[in-house]
């Protein structure tokens, strides 16, 4: 029984001493990456920012530029698909280093992130049936719709603060279901998804989008703390200058979104 | 129930027809399934021996080895399985701040592999003990007196008795364990709930597709059909004695 006992007190002791090693050794978030050869960055399947292309290479606009970042450090640059309600979790548990997703920089997000400049616009805008859609064209005629909104998002936070029914759902495209279904009169989703979304020859052809409700930006986001946010700015910087943002921003469709 | 009376077009919506779709899907879902298999069979190839070391540790004579496992067993089974996956896999980097699994799909795997096996080893342990102890004392006693080593009494009398006895209720938690699967998507495994979802919100050109994440069921159909039959021949096989 004894030799139990302290079988169980070695491992305990093993587990707290591995614990202290490591926390002393991360002291710059830079360092770290460096010495592990490697930016891990966490995406979901977001086009046109990360995307699989025909060969199932991570491509898109957010995707190359992580990937020219990672290369101007002198690392590699990995991918992860992570579960959006998790990326704060994934990020202060080093299972990756940066959130780079077409992120809308809201108070939430930055007071749980180090972020990065913003550098690109984007808004908020409501999403109804066709058939209805002239009814809804300004912010005061909503407020007799059921709205189906994505649980944390940008989305959420416009439909609260207006004081509107709504119905918090798993993702973007789950309240564009609720739409569609006719179980939720509206949704509020992000405009670049809605070009790409909703209207003539795409998915939802019934449905349309009508008032913007805000304006918005997305940023890249690194554990607080990080000095890999100063860095990055500067390399935003660096490739609005030199142009390459641009180009990269041209292949994908969204330089008009582009914030110089 | 107003969500499940879809029009029959939003089955074919996109601009891809549900003929285009459907190869993309297929292949899509297949990747996925067979990560549920492997977490289904690594699962249970780590579980059903561990659940075992653990049955003896809660029949021990010792009481503190016993009231150790006894707590270990309350904990894993009195919370979600969901909880443990975070905890495994976001606990050392979190709080040890040694994120030993990595960000990678390995990383993952492995921790969701952890999880499972220890969630479902705690289980077993407690069939194996019922399936132990419903086997007579008299048997015990019978192969002490023909001079039977404890561990000869168990390989040689006990164990095919018990693995008759358990047999159903181990059926029952290996057809809940196929989908049970479904959970490790918390830490972003991307096993084949995860694909179908990833057609809802748009992936490889195909957006706002509805019906492969309900076409997911099948799979998980197919697959406790199998298994159904399959623990089904086992026990049929066992029935020689009683």
């Amino acid at each position: 029984m004894k030799k139990f006992i302290s079988v169980l007190l070695v491992a305990a002791m093993c587990f707290s001493l591995t614990a202290c090693g490591n926390k002393a050794a991360a002291d710059s978030d830079s360092a770290a990456i460096k010495a592990n050869g490697k930016l891990v960055v966490g995406i979901t399947d977001f086009a046109p920012m990360d995307y699989k292309d025909d060969a199932g290479n991570w491509v898109g606009f957010d995707a190359d530029m992580a990937a020219a970042f990672a290369k101007s450090l002198g690392v590699d640059v990995e991918f992860v698909e992570i579960d959006w309600d998790n990326k704060v979790l994934e990020l202060d548990g080093k299972t990756i280093d940066c959130v780079w997703n077409g992120m809308t920089l809201t108070d939430e997000v930055k007071s749980a992130m180090e972020c990065s400049n913003a550098y690109c616009n984007n808004a908020q805008v409501v999403i109804v049936n066709k058939a209805v859609a002239d009814k809804y064209q300004t912010v005061d005629s909503l407020s007799e719709l059921n709205f189906a909104v994505e649980a944390g998002s940008a989305g959420e936070a416009e439909v609260e603060a207006l004081g509107l029914n709504f119905t918090p759902v798993k993702a973007q495209a789950d309240a564009l279901m609720e739409v569609a279904a006719g179980t939720s009169d509206a949704a509020v989703i992000d405009s670049l998804m809605a070009a790409a979304m909703v209207g003539e020859g795409t998915s939802y052809a019934d449905l349309t989008y009508t008032v913007g409700l805000n304006s918005e930006e997305y940023g890249v986001g690194f554990r607080k703390g990080s000095d890999l946010a100063a860095m990055l700015n500067d390399f935003f910087k660096a490739s609005a200058n030199d142009g390459t943002m641009e180009a990269c921003a041209e292949q994908y469709g969204v330089q008009a979104a582009l914030i110089k | 129930m107003g969500t499940l009376i879809v029009c029959p077009d939003l089955y074919i919506i996109g601009d891809k027809m549900f003929a285009e779709q459907f190869p993309i899907v297929f292949n899509a879902l297949n990747v996925g399934f067979l990560q549920t298999i492997k977490l289904f069979f690594v699962t249970l190839l780590g579980a059903l021996p561990l659940g075992l070391i653990i049955s003896f540790g809660s029949m021990s004579k010792l009481t503190t080895l016993r009231s150790i496992t006894k707590v270990f067993v309350w904990i894993i089974r009195g919370t979600p399985l969901m909880i443990q996956l975070l905890i495994i896999y976001y606990f050392p980097g979190l709080v040890l701040h040694n994120p030993i699994w990595g960000g990678g799909e390995g990383g993952r795997f492995g921790a969701c592999a952890v999880a499972f096996i220890i969630n479902y080893a705690c289980y077993f342990s407690e069939i194996y003990r019922g399936g132990i102890q419903a086997i007579p004392q008299g048997q015990h006693e019978a192969g002490l007196v023909l001079g039977m080593t404890k561990s000869q009494i168990f390989f040689k009398v006990k164990l095919l008795q018990m693995i008759k006895k358990i047999l159903p209720p181990i059926s029952n938690e290996i057809i809940t364990l196929v989908k049970d699967t479904s959970l490790a998507r918390i830490i972003a495994l991307q096993e084949i709930i995860w694909a179908g979802q990833a057609f809802l919100k748009g992936s490889q050109g195909i957006s706002g597709a509805i019906w492969p994440l309900f076409f997911t069921a099948v799979y998980y159909l197919i697959a406790s059909g199998l298994l159904t039959v399959l623990l089904g021949a086992l026990e049929k096989k066992l029935n020689y004695f009683r």
